[in-house]
This record gives structure tokens, C-alpha cells and sequence, in this order.
């Protein structure tokens, strides 16, 4: 353990360390600053110094990008790397090759990847978010997973909170009835639901009140396509907070009633029309009490004798150029100073009553592991989650419009609860509006296709019309139980660039996840039927597909949805559990790790929401921490150090 | 040379490049005009290639006057002014560069977007709910009916 003795508590200029601008330390953050808390925000990614620029340099080099990926607006950055689209793939007599960041052992990769620039992978994020479920609170109730120590009731007003906060268009009647899910009286979400698309309409007009056989169940699953609730700015609902409606948030976080999601549709990586929320519109309206330092990459948390977090280390480094250029990294911020020069950066430290960890659930269980931290229950960096998917996908008899608006609009519910879950995991089926491009790549490959083939001219022409206009994939994702098996490591030897031991991920799918793309694909099976649709998935090329493996004579394989959780597992035994129900280490007082690594399950709702949920609540529990400190030192000398 | 003459040659240059572009990609020559970037793809196409096989490919002053360009002669540089109208990328020839996007704007222009009758996906902003509507029409090009409900094509 990292020993410090403990400073003088006033002489401090911050009460609470946030480490990561992403969507929880940015929300987290903000809560605290507009309670009148100083807050120091320590980002481990470049910052841009010239926000709008840097929007259309990263929408720019998107565009122009050899592969598409997530990171691809993204210039690499060895001082604060981060596991890329490419870094893994397949081989062609099994099993799969990894390069990157993120070191690789495990049986099955860990195909997901995040972003280590400021707003973290919140710039890249589709934005949909769903709520979970009220059972999805104890899948123990099914025999698998681990059971949260709150319910959806003691997260519900932090859900309505997390929804003004991102903004999310949705309908509150449709998820109460489709989904069960309880909202308060009278609640409408702060924008009225984005339009479905086209393809969601056909295959609605198709599926709807049909049914389908699922392995899991003994009775049928009916089917009925609804709405998913989005963080992406639609039409304001003027009966949200009794009356008093909501103004849309539009570029740099500033109101602007007239923003819509215009449908550009590359929401992943990159909304053109700054409709899509990212943490960069939250971090806008952070009080002035709130300070963000980039190119600060925190490498330990300092804890006094007592166990108690006092502060962090942090390494500082030179930035490049571009719309990220100017200023120099290394800024001094009210810490004990440099303390040691490096060829590549400078080792700075800053203290705090309150250290919040929001480096991602990855980065978060790295910086424990970095730190010697929190180990009593042996779980950190274990049980680590992801919603793996399976992608099918086809052409549809009629012209789907594809490529146009948000990446999912829709979605299959009825895979999602009951006492199928025993029998399988469960999973929640997206309707995929972008063609075939998670699952093949861009169109590019579709006009070499057929090309290959010989056609040219007007048969080109509607060939391409015929073959992508009729594309769609549907986007299975699991529920994964958490496992102390699959985990998150440190490698002492191989090291990024600022000498930090690289993260190692040892990732596996268990039975009961096997068992739920078995039964996934059995249900895509019938709903290909249903919608006389050709079914054109093939899990080809072997490079192409990393994740792939054999499951009772068949052969699968999955991608990674980019929902990394489980990593400081919450529950309500120290002996048992990193967190607590606030996401408070249960060793070190004034430490919190949060995030989706938090969370003892992911269910089958997108994990953001919820994560944001968290963030807002334990926000409020550093409130109370700090109310307390201050209560006894105001009645002795507060000014005394300052 | 006067500067008339230098742009009649270009336009001669262009214009069969546009002729053999209107057959191999089955748009007309306004379409393809319209885009703005004939001037560049033709540079390109005879830097990629090389004078001599541009020459033989697209015809035009090059090949000599009246000369009609031979793409069926090289299938591979076909795939290529294909595949570069289509999407914005050059795929590259064996032995040469690529493969590359030549820029936002090619990409933005890319054919396959016409065809599919929708807007290359980040670079306008078809408007709130737009993806809700049937995609835009291709000239000459007509959906065939769609099958009843749970019937194959
Ligand atoms: C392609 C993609 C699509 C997704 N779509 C959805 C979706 O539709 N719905 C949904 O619910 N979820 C989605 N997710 C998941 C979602 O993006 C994450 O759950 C969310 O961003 C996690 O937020 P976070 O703040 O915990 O971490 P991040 O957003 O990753 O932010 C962490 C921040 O910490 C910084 N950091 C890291 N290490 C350090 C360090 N040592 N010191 C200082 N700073 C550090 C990082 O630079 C980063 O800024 C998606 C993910 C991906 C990859
Ligand atoms: S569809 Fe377009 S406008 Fe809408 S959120 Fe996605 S990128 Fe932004």
C-alpha cells in the first residue's frame, strides 16, 4: 500500500479528484460542482483547444479513414493508448491473433474497445439508453449472476436525473407497458421518441403480434417492435417536468430548442450535428469551481496510513498538434509539484478529501491493480462483462432505405425476462438501420462484390440498388453473468509508453451464454422466415471474426458491444464485493470507483444509463461526506490554512 | 498557348474520360459532372495508371485524335474507375498506391449512395425523421413487387 500522510485538510485547493472525463466523471463532476465543490478533473486524453475545429477534423478524418472503426476520428496516442477496432482477429484455423493496448489471454477475445481522449468513449457512443429492468436487479432469482445490493426502486429518481442529464427521446407509455418497466405518475422523458426508421415500419408491419419458438421457453415469444429509448435530440415533450418542458442541448453544450438528430447517421463515431450526446455537452456546463487538466494520465491513488485516499499521482505529457495543440500539458495544479522528470512526462501529485476513479471500467480496475488497492475480496478487475452480440444479417424483400438515421431505432423485447433466463441468457434484439456495416464493413466491399462478378454499367447500377438497398442486420445482445474468471490483469513486463503496466484481459463465454446465441440464432432463423428475408450471415473471413467458437456442433461467433462492466464489482460484503452500494471501496475511505465496472450485472439494457444513474447517486453520498467534514471544521478555524 | 486551347484540351481529356465513365458506371455524363470531380478522377486515373495505359483505356487526345478508348482491354483499371466513382476510393493498382479515400468530397459523391437513393451517411443532414421515408428513386430502376407476407424472393 502507497502511504502519504494525510495534509492538511483545508489548505486544499479541491475537495474531490475525478479521474476521466468521460460520461461519469463529466456527470459526476458536474453535480458536484453546481453544489458549489471544487473539482479537479484529471484526463488522461488530449483535450482539444479548439473544440469546433477539432469536431470537423474528427468528423474529417472519419470519413476519409482506411477502416471505419470507433477511433477512427482519433489520432493514436501511445501516452494514454487504448485497445483499437483492429487490434484483434481471427485465424483461419481458429482462435485469434491481438496486438495494442490491451494485452490478450484469455480463450475468446476481448473484442470491445473504449477511447482515451477527453469525453472518453462517450464521443463515440451510439446513445441508446434503455433502462434496465426491475428483475434484472437479481439474477440470482435465475441461477446465474450476482445480485445488486439496491433495486430498481432506489434507482429509479436517479434514472429520471440521468435522463435530463443526457436527454434522452423516448416513450415513456410504450416501455411501461412493452417492458414493465414502473415509472412515476404522469412521467414523460424529456423528448418525444426519434421517428422509427423505415426498415423498423417493414419489419413491424411483418413481425408484429407474430410468434416465435425460443429453446428457452415452453411457451412461443410473441413479437413486437418498440421504440428505444435514445440519447439523441427529437422533439421536446412540453409536459416534461410538470409542464415546464426541455430545451434540447445542442454544440458545446449550449440550449438550443431547434437541435434534432438530423439524421446523418454516423452517430457512431461522430454526430456531425452535435445531436448525439456526448459528455463534452455536460463538461460545457460544468460551474466554474470544476477544472479539467488533459494529458493527465493518474498512475496511483495515495492513501494515508489509515487506509483513507488523500490524493493521486498523475503523469503529465507533451501534446501534438492539430486542433489538440497548444498549451502545454504539464500544468501545474495545486499539487505538491513535480517530483520527478521523465524523457516523456512529469510526475505531478494532487490531493483531495474525496478521489472519485472514472477511467472506465478497464482503466478503473487497471488503476486498483496500479495501485495495490482495494484487494480484501480478491474481485478486483474480476467478473469483467460485456454484452457480446450476435449479428445476422440479410436482405429483406423490399427496399429498406438503409444507412439512414440513428444506428438502431428499434428493437425486439420479449428475449429479455422470465423464467427463460434459467434456461439461457437473455438478450435484447436490435434492428440494425446501417446495412451490413458492423457486421462486413462499408459498402466499399458490396461494389467490389459485385464488380468481382463482372457487372458494370446500368446492371451495376441496380444490382447495388437491388443488393444494398434490401440490406439490414438484426443485433442480438446477451446478458454475460459475471465471472470471477474472466478478468483484468496487469503484465509486469509489457508496458505502455509512460513505463504503466499494460492491462491483460482473460475473457470467456460461459455456457449459459453459449446457450442464449444458440438460442438467439434459432430465433433469428424464424424471424428471417417471417420477413421472407435472405439470410446472408456467414461468420467469414476467419480474420474478420475473432470471437468465434463451436457450441454443440454449430459453429458462432460474436462481437463486443463496447459495454465493459463488473470490473470493481458493487454488492453489500466487503468480504465479498470492491464497492458498496454508492460505489464507495469498501478498504479506503474517500475513495470511489465508478462506472460500469461497478455493476454486479450488465442485463440486456445498453449499461450507460444506469451507469449515469450510479454516477448521480453517489454524487449525492460525496455531497454528504463532504457536508460532514465540513460541519466540524467550520465550528474550529476553517480559514486557518488556507 | 493560349489559355482557351489548354482548357479545350483538358475539356477534350475530360470528355472522354466521361464517355468511358458513363458506360463502365451506368450514369449519365451530367450525373457524373455534376459531382465536380471529373477533372480530378481523370488526373488521377492517368497518374495511377501511367499516360500510356490511361491512353489506351480512355482514348481521348491522348490515344491519338478521334482515338476510342478500350477499358474491356484492362479489366483491372476498369475495376478501379469503377470502384473510385462509386465510393471515393482509390483501390489501388498491382504495383501502385492505394488504397486511399481521395477526399471527404469523393466520398460524399460516391455513386453507391445514388443508387441506394440515400445521402452519404455523415456528411449532410437529410433533416429530423428523414429516415423514415422511402429512400429517393433511381432513374430506370423500378422495385420489384414484394412478395406475400413470409414468401421468399
Ligand atoms: C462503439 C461503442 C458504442 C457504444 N454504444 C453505447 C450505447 O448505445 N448505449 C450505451 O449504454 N453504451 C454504449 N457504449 C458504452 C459506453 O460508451 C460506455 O458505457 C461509457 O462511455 C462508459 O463511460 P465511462 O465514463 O465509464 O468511461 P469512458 O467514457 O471510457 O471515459 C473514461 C475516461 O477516463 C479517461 N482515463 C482513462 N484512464 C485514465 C487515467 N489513468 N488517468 C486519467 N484519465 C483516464 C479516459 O481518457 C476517458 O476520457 C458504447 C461503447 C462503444 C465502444
Ligand atoms: S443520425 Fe446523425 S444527426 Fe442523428 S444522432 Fe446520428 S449522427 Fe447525429
Amino acid at each position: 500500500m502507497n502511504q502519504t500522510p494525510t495534509p492538511q485538510r483545508r489548505s486544499q485547493p479541491y475537495d474531490v479528484i475525478v479521474v476521466g472525463a468521460g460520461i461519469a466523471g463529466s456527470i459526476l463532476a458536474r453535480r458536484l460542482g453546481e453544489l458549489g465543490r471544487r473539482v479537479l478533473v484529471l484526463e488522461a486524453g488530449e483535450r482539444a483547444a479548439d473544440p469546433e475545429r477539432a469536431h470537423r477534423e474528427a468528423l474529417e478524418r472519419y470519413l476519409t479513414a482506411p477502416v471505419k472503426m470507433p477511433d477512427s476520428p482519433y489520432r493514436e496516442n501511445p501516452a494514454a493508448a487504448w485497445p483499437g477496432g483492429t487490434d484483434v482477429t481471427g485465424l483461419p484455423g481458429g482462435g485469434y491473433r491481438s496486438a495494442g493496448h490491451l494485452v490478450q489471454r484469455g480463450e475468446l477475445p476481448y473484442s470491445s474497445g473504449y477511447l482515451r481522449v477527453n469525453g472518453g468513449t462517450g464521443n463515440v457512443w451510439t446513445g441508446l439508453t434503455p433502462r434496465m429492468l426491475p428483475e434484472d436487479f437479481d439474477t440470482e432469482a435465475f441461477g446465474y449472476g450476482r445480485r445488486w445490493p439496491i433495486s430498481y426502486a432506489d434507482l429509479e429518481p436517479y434514472y429520471r436525473a440521468a435522463e435530463r442529464e443526457i436527454g434522452v427521446a423516448a416513450d415513456a407509455g410504450e416501455q411501461r407497458e412493452r417492458l414493465g418497466l414502473p415509472f412515476p405518475e404522469g412521467y414523460v422523458y424529456p423528448m418525444r421518441p426519434i421517428p422509427p426508421s423505415r426498415l423498423d415500419r417493414a419489419v413491424a408491419a411483418r413481425l408484429d403480434g407474430r410468434r416465435v419458438g425460443d429453446p428457452g421457453s415452453p411457451d412461443p415469444v410473441e413479437l413486437r417492435v418498440t421504440g428505444t429509448p435514445q440519447g439523441r435530440n427529437s422533439t421536446p415533450d412540453p409536459e416534461y417536468d410538470g409542464g415546464r418542458g426541455y430545451v434540447p442541448i445542442g454544440a458545446h453544450g449550449r440550449p438550443d430548442p431547434a437541435s434534432r438528430c438530423a439524421g446523418s447517421a454516423t452517430c457512431v463515431p461522430h454526430c456531425p450535428s452535435y445531436a448525439k450526446y456526448t459528455p463534452l455537452k455536460t463538461q460545457a456546463r460544468w460551474a466554474p469551481s470544476v477544472t479539467l487538466t488533459a494529458r493527465a494520465v493518474v498512475s496511483r491513488v495515495l492513501v494515508d496510513g489509515t487506509g483513507r485516499a488523500v490524493g493521486v499521482e498523475y503523469l503529465s505529457y507533451e501534446g501534438g498538434g492539430g486542433a489538440y495543440g497548444g498549451g502545454s500539458g504539464g500544468s501545474y495544479d495545486g499539487g505538491s509539484g513535480a517530483t520527478r522528470q521523465h524523457t516523456a512526462h512529469t510526475t505531478y501529485t494532487a490531493y483531495a478529501d474525496v478521489v472519485v476513479l472514472a477511467a472506465h471500467a478497464i482503466e478503473n480496475a487497471r488503476l486498483l491493480l496500479l495501485s495495490d488497492l482495494a484487494g480484501r475480496s480478491d474481485q478486483v478487475g474480476r467478473n469483467l462483462m460485456d454484452h457480446p452480440v450476435l449479428l445476422t444479417w440479410g436482405l429483406l424483400p423490399e427496399q429498406a432505405g438503409p444507412y439512414r438515421g440513428p444506428a438502431s431505432t428499434s428493437g425486439l423485447e420479449g428475449f429479455r425476462a422470465g423464467p427463460a433466463r434459467r434456461a439461457r441468457a437473455p438478450f435484447r434484439i436490435e434492428i440494425g438501420n446501417w446495412g451490413w456495416a458492423w457486421a462486413k464493413g462499408p459498402v466499399d466491399g458490396d461494389v467490389a462484390e459485385l464488380l468481382g462478378r463482372g457487372l458494370l454499367g446500368t446492371e451495376l447500377r441496380h444490382a447495388l440498388r437491388d443488393r444494398v438497398g434490401r440490406q439490414f442486420t438484426l443485433q442480438f445482445e446477451l446478458e454475460q453473468g459475471a465471472d470471477p474468471a474472466n478478468r483484468i490483469t496487469l503484465d509486469p513486463v509489457l508496458r505502455d509508453a509512460l513505463g504503466l503496466p499494460r492491462p491483460v484481459a482473460t475473457y470467456g463465454l460461459d455456457t449459459h451464454v453459449r446457450d442464449g446465441i444458440a438460442a438467439a440464432k434459432t430465433v433469428s432463423d424464424q424471424i428471417f422466415g417471417l420477413l421472407g428475408a435472405e439470410d446472408r450471415t456467414a461468420y467469414e473471413p476467419a480474420e474478420a471474426w475473432a470471437g468465434r467458437f463451436e457450441h454443440r456442433g454449430r459453429t458462432y461467433a460474436f462481437r463486443g458491444a463496447g459495454h465493459a462492466a463488473g470490473t470493481h464489482i458493487m454488492g453489500d460484503s466487503a468480504a465479498t464485493s470492491v464497492v458498496d452500494s454508492w460505489q464507495r471501496c469498501w478498504d479506503h475511505p474517500g475513495l470511489y470507483a465508478v462506472g460500469c465496472g461497478s455493476m454486479p450485472s450488465v442485463a440486456t439494457s445498453n449499461p450507460t444509463l444506469t451507469m449515469a444513474a450510479l454516477a448521480l447517486r453517489s454524487a449525492e453520498r460525496i455531497e454528504a461526506e463532504l457536508t460532514e467534514r465540513d460541519r466540524p471544521l467550520a465550528v474550529l478555524n476553517p480559514g486557518a490554512h488556507a | 498557348m493560349s489559355t482557351v486551347r489548354v482548357r479545350d484540351e483538358r475539356g477534350a481529356a475530360e470528355r472522354a474520360f466521361v464517355a468511358v465513365s458513363e458506360t463502365l458506371t451506368g450514369f449519365d455524363a451530367e450525373t457524373l459532372y455534376g459531382t465536380g470531380l471529373v477533372g480530378e478522377y481523370r488526373a488521377l486515373t492517368a497518374a495511377e495508371a501511367g499516360e500510356d495505359r490511361y491512353a489506351r483505356f480512355a482514348g481521348g487526345d491522348q490515344g491519338g485524335p478521334g482515338h476510342q478508348g478500350d477499358p474491356d482491354g484492362d479489366p483491372e483499371l476498369t475495376r478501379a474507375v469503377v470502384q473510385l466513382w462509386y465510393t471515393g476510393r482509390w483501390p489501388g493498382l498491382a504495383g501502385g498506391r492505394g488504397p486511399y479515400t481521395v477526399s471527404v468530397r469523393a466520398y460524399a459523391e460516391g455513386l453507391v449512395w445514388r443508387a441506394v437513393g440515400v445521402a452519404a451517411p455523415g456528411v449532410s443532414a437529410p433533416g429530423f425523421g428523414s429516415w423514415t421515408e422511402p429512400p429517393a428513386p433511381l432513374d430506370g430502376w423500378s422495385e420489384p413487387p414484394a412478395p406475400a407476407d413470409g414468401a421468399g424472393r
